[in-house]
């Protein structure tokens, strides 16, 4: 239970973080969005991520904790870059 | 050709000359480092292949009580291997279901192999009716030290691999220190690029995974690969006494007193120790002249809920047992140790994080793979005449295609020789290793053979096929069909039938990928925001 | 496309830098795990502080090696670095 909210937590906190950037905004909603918006972007993904890491190290431990942390922050990262390639390929398959 | 003495501006520079080094040191061993990923990939699973590879013991439905099952086995030792100066048994867990033991042989001549080892039913004490094989244990030693030379041979070669792996992710950092800061604002690109892109995504979320790995890899078998500190400084058999208990929790054997005297309840002595680690949490019990009147009995704690290999054991007076000393810290470095050790094995694990470290090793090992086939692709641009490549290209060419789509067909092909080969063959567990050595051999011969790409898509199909069918052989082989253990809720079988599967199903999108590529593309084309959703044009780019 | 002596003169200064990142990478490192020795701690930890370290050591000398102008440079590199090791390691051995 609290792997799959952890995960969940880096999922989303890596969203934000990649849509607190211009080209994913400008990709998804063909413009950039407004500044306060993206500082808000900034700190909900860096806030979702520093709760993943509360939430295992307080569970396990610093060891276990920062291993599990790093553990789903790379699959975390990696399916978000991934959903982006895959919207960017579809984005640019001609209709 | 490189121009050395030139002054070049100082960041091109660095980051060409960085570009050349991760290009070779990538290359130069990125076939060994691929097999090293792969195999140590699934060795995160070897128990569980274990348990897979020996079909014909039961599904452990909860772990037995380790204290009952060590005297069980202790017992059944005295008869099997009598005045053994030394034996240490590994205790079922969660994830093994039977008992492995090795034993120094009593009085073995000099140039004698003077070890011996077994696995034993927990159940009955007894060595198990199964048959012949090495498991997962395969992958897990072929890891680090390969297989048919001197296994100190193995190891330095793994350490190189593993020196030029470090090299490898430190260059490729200062390379590419821009795609950390874009990281999510990539683009999939087209030909190269794609690849190029593939390569960096997989390189850079699980950078700290690889990098963590390649020099926890490093120190699991450091001694070995630096050990000079340790020839300068320990120079009496007590330093070396004082050294090893700062790293491992085997009791070396002293003088045996010639007094025969049975051993006290090994029973007793493991329970002392579940008082103090949790009922699961016995991992190794280690006797050293058992049956002499000087016996000590170490009872060490298991590796499971703490990220650390440092040893934490009780000693007891054989005979009496008596507990003798309560060895549960070590020094700051020896500690250090302990904690990067076991971030390597990952024993630590959780089914979850065992999962995670399979996900991200997986990814490292695919990074190893995009390195190396982007090292030809490439370079296939730059070909004077792309249809006849000049010796260097060829030989990279074909390597690749035995060492990435090879490897996967060899490994498939050790899960079938596990199934197939009559249970009565002599040296039975060693014909399953033939037999994968023989079937990657083959993969190469093809490679060779066959043109590139043709030669890419049928090892991958091949790859695809082994291991879809697995789990068909496995019901018609033996009596753990995949329906059977979906009723009993046999884990261990159910996941590597469905894992066979999830596998088989990547190899055949790799194929038809391969298959379907079109080797046309722009040369060598910056990412450039404007242009990177226009179809792409312009240089022929042939793909193997 | 270029001469004998040409070759040798672009060449020579690759092999010899391999040479130095190789072989002069992992004496640097090998003396550092000595030099350790002669810190103030029990002389297991030192051991093992300096096996621990030495794989840093021989990564950063092999970058140093590659990253700098000129073959020569990397060797210079190497020989500072190398020579205080040297004296620690001396006191020890």
């Amino acid at each position: 239970m609290i792997h799959l909210s952890s995960f969940i937590l880096c999922l989303t906190g890596f969203a934000a973080l990649a849509f607190a950037m211009d080209r994913p905004q400008h990709d998804l909603f063909g413009r950039s969005l407004p500044a306060p918006a993206t500082v808000a972007l900034r700190v909900g993904g860096a806030a979702s991520l520093l709760g993943a890491l509360g939430l295992l190290v307080t569970w396990q431990g610093w060891g276990l904790g920062l291993v599990m942390f790093s553990g789903h922050t790379s699959l975390g990262a990696g399916l978000v870059h991934g959903a982006l390639i895959v919207q960017g390929r579809r984005a640019a398959r001609p209709n | 050709m490189k121009t050395d003495q030139q002054a070049r501006p100082d960041g091109r520079g660095l980051r060409q000359s960085m570009s050349d080094l991760h290009t070779w040191v990538g290359l130069l061993l990125g076939w060994v480092l691929y097999a090293m990923f792969l195999t140590g990939t699934v060795s995160y699973f070897k128990d569980e292949l274990s348990q897979w590879m020996r079909p014909e013991l039961p599904a452990q439905s909860g772990v037995p009580d380790q204290a009952v099952v060590a005297q069980r086995v202790a017992d059944e030792l005295v008869t099997l291997v009598p005045g053994s100066p030394q034996w240490s048994l590994r205790l079922p867990d969660a994830r093994n279901n039977s008992v492995y033991a090795f034993w120094r042989t009593a009085g073995a001549a000099p140039g004698q192999r003077g070890f011996g080892e077994g696995n034993f039913d927990p159940a009955t004490g007894q060595t198990v009716s199964s048959r012949a094989t090495l498991g997962g244990d395969f992958f897990y030693r072929f890891h680090f030290q390969f297989h048919y030379m001197p296994v100190v041979w193995g190891r330095w070669i793994a350490g190189i691999a593993a020196m030029f792996m470090l090299v490898a992710i430190v260059s490729g950092v200062i390379t590419h220190k821009k795609i950390f800061v874009d990281f999510f604002t990539f683009r999939w690109g087209k030909g190269q690029r794609s690849w190029l892109d593939a390569h960096n995504a997989l390189s850079v979320f699980g950078l700290p995974f690889h990098a963590m790995i390649t020099y926890t890899g490093l120190v699991t078998l450091m001694a070995l690969y630096m050990p000079w500190g340790q020839q300068a400084g320990i120079k009496t058999a007590a330093d070396r006494q004082q050294l090893n208990a700062e790293l491992s929790a085997f009791i070396q054997p002293g003088k045996p007193s010639g007094e025969a005297a049975p051993l006290a309840s090994i029973e007793e002595m493991v329970r002392h120790a579940q008082e103090r680690w949790g009922r699961d949490g016995v991992g190794r019990v280690t006797a050293t002249h058992p049956g002499d009147a000087a016996a000590r009995v170490a009872v060490a704690r298991g590796d499971g809920g703490r990220v650390s290999m440092s040893p934490q054991y009780l000693e007891f007076e054989g005979t009496t047992g008596k507990l003798l000393a309560v060895h549960e810290g070590v020094g700051a470095a020896a500690e250090t140790r302990g904690v990067l050790y076991a971030l390597h094995l990952g024993r630590f694990s959780d089914s979850v994080t065992r999962w995670l470290y399979f996900l991200v090793s997986l990814a490292g090992t695919a990074m190893v793979g995009t390195g190396l086939v982007m090292w030809t692709v490439k370079r296939r641009q730059k070909l004077p005449d792309p249809a006849r490549p000049h010796i260097g290209f060829h030989v990279v060419e074909r390597l690749n295609i035995a060492s990435i789509a090879g490897l996967s067909v060899a490994m498939a092909a050790f899960l079938w020789a596990n199934r197939l080969l009559p249970e009565t063959l002599a040296d039975r567990a060693n014909w399953e290793i033939h037999s994968f050595f023989i079937v990657w051999a083959l993969t190469l011969l093809h490679g060779v053979l066959r043109p590139a790409k043709k030669a890419w898509v049928e090892q991958l199909w091949l790859a695809a096929a082994l291991l879809a069918l697995l789990p068909v052989l496995n019901a018609a082989t033996t009596h753990r069909p995949f329906w059977r253990s979906l009723a009993e809720g046999d884990w261990v079988f159910i996941g590597m039938d469905l894992m066979c599967w999830a596998l088989a199903a990547l190899h055949a999108v790799l194929a038809v990928r391969t298959l379907r590529h079109q080797p046309k593309t722009r040369a060598a084309r910056k990412p450039a925001r404007e242009t990177v959703n226009k179809p792409a044009g312009g240089a022929v780019l042939r793909e193997g | 496309m270029t001469s004998v002596a040409g070759r040798v003169r672009s060449v020579g200064p690759l092999v010899s830098r391999i040479a130095a990142a190789l072989f002069g990478g992992y004496a640097l490192a090998a003396l550092a795990s000595v030099a350790v020795l002669a810190l103030p701690m029990s002389t297991p930890q030192a051991v093992l502080t300096g096996q621990l370290t030495s794989f840093v050591i021989y990564a950063a000398a092999v970058i140093w090696v590659f990253a700098v102008r000129s073959a020569l440079r990397a060797w210079a590199g190497l020989l500072v670095v190398a020579a205080p090791l040297l004296l620690s390691a001396w006191s020890v051995w």
